[in-house]
């Protein structure tokens, strides 16, 4: 019956985000000589949000975030697409985890004017 | 340089390591001969070296989110072989027949773990042989990183060998079952990332209190599945894999239990 019951409401919250899919808003960051470009990405607060992060280098880079709860290995002149958000306004680091010396940058999330 | 290469390749090995030496010391308990960790190991590098090389290829499949399938898929292996060790784990001393189901889980469960996590450590380190960079301080950094993460592996081996083995089988299955929930949960994330799993605002946020990044909150991430901001899926996820794991071993308890009285 539990069982039951957490299937459906998970079928509900699959139902849900495919209703609101179509306005998803795609952002591009390239990574070049171990740099992200931007490195500073302002995004609307409460939306989700389609991340493509565009290797440059020859290198493989793995886009990492804690306060985002992502990772993703892109290859070397290769790109990668990571969906982030819904998101409270904020700042949310993220950095690349094979060069974190370099590699750093942030989401900046902004409250959307009414 | 050394400190981060340092940081990525002990990130990698304490999944691994952890996992392995309380399968060891389990086996140690309950006289399973521990051939079974050549094997596992052997599949692993075999697994770890295959999906690195075909990395490239794999990533472009189900539309460039190949990689997160794979990964969720190896992640929920491991908690299904994790659930199946610890349903039978106490049944073992009355059933030997458990026993070789015992040996194929532990190397189904070493092998797929050093897959996942043997790949990134191959495409991180070629990609800094191959930039020529840094190639000594990297290689020194990993294998310092590796060395801590082996040197804590056999540190636990120890600690449950010289524990008592109705205790050390207690503790290894309460370890087992949020090492499990934690696996499942990563696959959980992972999904999310490619929107298969619906994105949802984070339920809690404990980072000032336990910080992820942290060397305390690794650690809680691995052997606890500690997330510091969770969303509700992935509580229902955790929740149900710790519950999945209960309910298996008092399944199979009542069984084993049942076929004895029977005879």
């Amino acid at each position: 019956m539990l069982v039951k019951k957490a299937l459906f409401i998970t079928l509900l919250q699959l139902a849900c985000t495919k209703a609101v899919f179509s306005e998803t808003q795609k952002i591009t960051i390239e990574i070049k000589n171990h740099l992200f470009y931007p490195s500073e990405v302002i995004v609307p607060a409460e939306k989700k949000i389609k991340l493509i992060i565009d290797n440059q280098d020859k290198t493989p880079e793995e886009f990492e975030s804690y306060e985002l709860n992502r990772e993703k290995v892109i290859l070397g002149k290769r790109k990668g697409i990571v969906f982030i958000g819904p998101l409270d306004p904020g700042e949310y680091p993220f950095f690349g985890e094979f060069h974190p010396e370099t590699a750093l940058g942030k989401i900046i999330v902004h409250q959307e004017k009414p | 340089m050394i400190l981060s290469s340092v940081v990525i390749i002990l990130g990698e090995v304490l999944e691994f390591t952890i996992l392995t030496s309380i399968f060891l010391a389990l086996s140690f308990h309950l006289k399973i001969p521990r051939r079974w960790i050549i094997y596992g190991v052997t599949f692993g590098c075999l697994g770890a070296t295959s999906y690195a090389l075909s990395f490239d290829m794999v990533s472009q499949w189900f539309e460039g989110f190949g990689q997160e399938v794979i990964n969720a898929t190896i992640q929920t292996s491991i908690y299904i072989c994790l659930l199946l060790f610890c349903s039978i784990i106490f049944i073992n001393r009355k059933n030997t027949v458990a026993v070789k189901y015992l040996k194929w889980l532990m190397i189904a469960s070493v092998s797929l773990a050093l897959t996942r996590e043997g790949s990134e450590i191959f495409l991180y380190l070629s990609g800094v042989l191959a930039s020529e960079q840094f190639v000594m301080p990297v290689l020194t950094g990993s294998a310092l990183g590796a060395g801590i993460g082996l040197s804590f592996g056999i540190l636990i081996y120890y600690i449950f060998i010289n524990t008592p083995s109705r205790k050390s089988l207690l503790v290894g299955y309460a370890l087992f079952i949020f090492i499990s929930a934690g696996m499942l949960s990563q696959g959980v994330r992972l999904l999310i990332q490619i929107d298969w799993l619906p994105a949802q605002k984070v339920v809690w946020d404990t980072s000032s209190w336990l910080d992820e990044s942290s060397v305390v909150g690794r650690l809680s991430y691995t052997i606890l599945g500690y997330e510091a901001t969770p969303t509700l899926i992935e509580i229902q996820f955790y929740i149900t894999a710790i519950a999945g794991v209960i309910i298996a071993t008092a399944l199979s308890s009542y069984y084993a239990n049942k076929t004895t009285s029977g005879n």
